[in-house]
Parts: structure tokens; C-alpha cells; sequence
């Protein structure tokens, strides 16, 4: 485990002063926090940056360093956001000059190291796809079945059935969203 | 806030087309954080990319910018991965879900005429038997409904339930006030970690005067496994408070009671103080 600023120099006392500019009450300040870091990494997971959680804590650093300058601020948001913009330029043109991190190699290949991981993996999916509500299960089932042409035609009477490409791509992100919330709370269980 | 409606300009964004073009990354990068509605729409063309991507759909140029951009955060790795694992799911076990109702399906109508043969010969019965069969089927048709329902409830609670889940916020907080010396008898307080949890706020008052570092350990209550240490600086408010105030990953901790015990860096003289705690895992 990792103290907070363990890596980075954010002091627990820097931590502190971020939570009070963000709200003078210690459970509006946690909730914003919550929200702002969620939104943020979020935004360096978009610009496709190998480290987000880190990024967002250089931008925490920065911003503390700039509390006591910035004065009042309407939108603690929009300004870590500000701040958040420039730490990512500053590691674009880091990983300009690197090399690009080493991604898993043949990643289109379902190479799975660990046979019993895999296998428990398999089961929860099964086990939370019978926990899906029906409709869901219908529908996450027909989208993957078929070959070539038939498979097309699957997804478009699915698509025509929900009101379009668009809603159907919005619901079947939504099903596997539930399916991997479901599975890695299934796995943790298992591993526990 | 503008909304999007370009989809093609949000898939060239997540590829990382937009990085040089300053302007319009700008108006991309503030359409997707200020507007929550584009949270769903963004997540499914990030979708559509991985599924392209297995598939082996792409053109080459896409490729290499999924290769060398997209999927470098490790989020992303994780949804590429559990699409192989849906994918593989259904390719190896494609006839699980082959029973599963299609939308459009119509129930063949009742051959009502074979019934009339039967009431042909039992003329006297026919009213009798057909009125006993309308209210039956009357029965039957409102009981069904109200099967399909329920049925239909209990899919929308169970997705709700799920929607809940997501909603949790990773983090949970744990105010520690009275340390074991003062507070014997009372119960401890407790921090519920559930599956979404992912770190504890901890928030310490410090008793006494404090001045200096102090060092934080994160063990079982008996003493008997040390999870975290550190060595940690105080909040001090205007009027003199003292308060700890750090975050620990909730990853590794059990149902059971734990204890931060906390010590003057430069007071060796002072003792330990032992904070106590129960955490409890949710299923």
C-alpha cells in the first residue's frame, strides 16, 4: 500500500489543503474530490496515456501549489481541468521522445497466462449472465451470434428492434459494463 | 455546454487524430467533461474500436493507432480484455442462449375449430362449456400478464441494482476519533467495503498538542500483520486541532477489526496510540 504523495511529494498536509479549497465541509469536499478525479482520469484515459491515476495526482500536485495564488475559484473543476490540459501536453511530448510502452504482445490473441484465473473468469460470466435481466440476456446473446452475413443481418434487426445503430451500440456498451462490474466482483470473490 | 453530434470526430479524438489540431481537441476534450450525456456515447465508440480491433476489422493506419495510442492506458487493456473473454464465451458455447426468445416472436393463434367439433356433439353444453372456457382463458391471459410483469420488475430491479453498483463511489471515508485508551467500552467504528471500494479516507484526531511527524501503521488489531505504514504530517487548524488526514487502498483488507497505531516521530516518549476500527466487506 501506498501512502497518498508517496510517490508524487503530495504531503498528507497538501492533501488536506486540496479537500478544504475544494469545500469547507469535510463531506462536500470528499464528494467533489470524488467527482473531479473521477472525471479527470477519464480525461487522460481518452488521450490514451499509460498512466492516468498518476497524471491525476501531478495535477492535484500542481493545483496545491496554487491554492494560495488562485484565490476564490467558481469551478474547482474547471480549473484542475486547466491545469489537467497542461500536464497532458507535457506528457505528450514526453512519450514523444520515448519509445511507447510495451503493450501485451499479440493482443488480439486470447492468450490468458493463468488456466484457473481463466477458467473462474469463464464461470462468473456465465454465472452473471444468468444474472442478467432477460431482455439484456436476449439481446447480449444475439449480438454475438452468427458468422459473416448472418451475423450482420442479427445486429441490424436488433438495431431496427431498439430504434437504430446508435441505441443498440449505447445498449449493448451498457450490458458489458453490468457484465464487467459483475465478473470482477465474482473474481474477487473467488481470489478472496 | 455544445454537444457533440460528430460521431466520427469523438472516434478520431479517442485515436488520437486531434492531438495536433489544437482547437478542435479543445472543443472535443470540453464537450466530453462538461457534458455528462456524452459519457455513454464516448464509452460505446470506444466499444465499437475494441470489438473492430478482435475482429481484426480495422485498417491498417486505425490499427497502429489503437496499437500505439488507444490502448495504452490500462483501462482500456481491461475492456480489450474481457471482450476476448465475452467473445471467446460465445464462440465456444454459442447454444447456452439459443433458447433465448426473440423480440418479434408471435405465438401461433389457438386452432379454435377443433373446439367447436367438441361442442358440436355435446350441443347442450356448448354454452356452457364456452362461457367456462372465455373465463378461463380470461384468467389465464391476466395471470400471465401479470407473470410477464413481474418478470419484467424483477429484470428492471436487477438493473437498477447493477446501475447502483456502478454509481458507488470508489471511495469510502473513516473518521477516527477516540483512540483504544479512551474509547473502551464504546463501539468501534465501522467502514463498509464493498466491491466498488477502492481506497479509505482516513481522518485521525490527534489528541493532545501536536507538533511533528508521525508515523501511521495499518495493522490486525492483535498486532499480528502490518498491511501500510507511513510518516505523516498533521493538519493544524487555526484554533489548534490536530488531524491525520490520508487515503489507503481498501484492497487486501478483510471483515475484521483493524487498528492504526499512530506515534510521535520525534517524541518516542509518548507511546502508542491505538485507533480501532471494523471493517466489513458487502456482498
Amino acid at each position: 500500500m501506498v501512502q497518498r504523495g508517496a510517490r508524487r511529494a503530495l504531503t498528507a498536509e497538501g492533501f488536506g489543503k486540496f479537500l478544504r479549497w475544494l469545500s469547507e465541509n469535510d463531506e462536500l469536499a470528499v464528494r467533489e474530490y470524488q467527482s473531479i478525479r473521477m472525471k479527470l482520469v477519464r480525461y487522460f484515459i481518452h488521450k490514451g496515456c499509460s498512466d492516468p491515476d498518476d497524471l491525476f495526482d501531478k495535477t492535484v500536485d500542481v493545483v496545491v501549489g496554487k491554492i494560495d495564488t488562485c484565490g476564490e475559484c467558481p469551478s474547482p473543476l474547471a480549473y484542475c481541468y486547466g491545469v489537467a490540459k497542461n500536464i497532458w501536453r507535457q506528457d505528450l511530448r514526453e512519450r514523444k521522445s520515448a519509445p511507447p510502452a510495451a503493450l501485451e504482445e499479440h493482443m488480439a490473441l486470447p492468450v490468458y497466462p493463468d488456466p484457473q484465473f481463466h477458467e473462474q473468469e469463464l464461470k462468473c460470466l456465465e454465472h452473471c449472465m444468468d444474472q442478467l435481466a432477460p431482455g439484456d440476456r436476449d439481446i447480449v446473446a444475439r449480438y454475438h451470434q452468427g458468422q459473416g452475413h448472418e451475423k450482420i443481418e442479427t445486429r441490424r434487426r436488433l438495431a431496427d428492434g431498439l430504434g437504430g445503430v446508435n441505441a443498440l451500440r449505447i445498449r449493448m456498451c451498457r450490458i458489458r459494463k453490468d457484465l464487467r462490474v459483475c465478473v470482477a466482483a465474482c473474481v474477487d470473490q473467488w481470489a478472496n | 455546454m455544445k454537444n457533440i453530434t460528430d460521431l466520427n470526430l469523438v472516434r478520431q479524438y479517442l485515436l488520437g487524430r486531434l492531438d495536433e489540431q489544437a482547437d478542435l481537441e479543445d472543443n472535443v476534450s470540453d464537450g466530453i467533461l462538461f457534458n455528462d450525456e456524452m459519457t455513454d456515447i464516448v464509452d460505446s465508440i470506444e466499444d465499437e474500436i475494441i470489438e473492430e480491433y478482435l475482429e481484426g476489422s480495422l485498417s491498417s493506419v486505425d490499427r497502429e493507432a489503437v496499437d500505439k495510442y488507444f490502448l495504452q492506458p490500462p483501462e482500456r487493456q481491461e475492456k480489450l480484455r474481457f471482450a476476448k473473454l465475452l467473445k471467446h464465451h460465445f464462440e465456444t458455447k454459442p447454444s447456452r442462449y439459443s433458447g433465448t426468445k426473440h423480440e418479434n416472436f408471435v405465438r401461433p393463434p389457438v386452432p379454435w375449430l377443433s373446439h367447436f367439433r367438441t361442442y358440436g356433439q355435446f350441443a347442450a353444453l356448448v354454452l356452457l362449456i364456452f362461457s367456462t372456457l372465455i373465463y378461463v382463458n380470461g384468467v389465464r391471459r391476466s395471470h400471465a400478464r401479470l407473470q410477464g410483469e413481474l418478470a419484467q420488475e424483477r429484470g428492471r430491479s436487477a438493473s437498477l441494482l447493477k446501475q447502483t453498483e456502478l454509481l458507488r463511489p470508489p471511495m469510502v471515508s473513516l473518521t477516527l476519533i477516540a483512540d483504544r485508551s479512551r474509547g473502551a467500552g464504546t463501539q468501534i467504528p465501522q467502514v463498509e467495503i464493498k466491491s466498488s471500494t477502492r481506497r479509505i479516507i482516513v481522518d485521525i484526531a490527534l489528541q493532545g498538542r501536536a507538533s511533528g511527524s508521525y508515523d501511521v501503521r495499518l495493522e490486525t488489531k492483535g498486532g499480528e500483520r502490518l498491511l501500510w505504514s507511513a510518516r505523516l504530517l498533521p493538519l493544524i487548524s487555526t484554533t489548534g486541532d490536530a488531524r491525520l488526514v490520508f487515503d489507503v487502498p481498501a484492497r487486501g483488507i478483510e471483515s475484521d477489526v483493524y487498528s492504526f497505531v499512530v506515534s510521535s516521530a520525534s517524541r518516542a516518549t509518548e507511546g502508542l496510540r491505538h485507533y480501532d476500527f471494523q471493517a466489513k466487506l458487502a456482498k
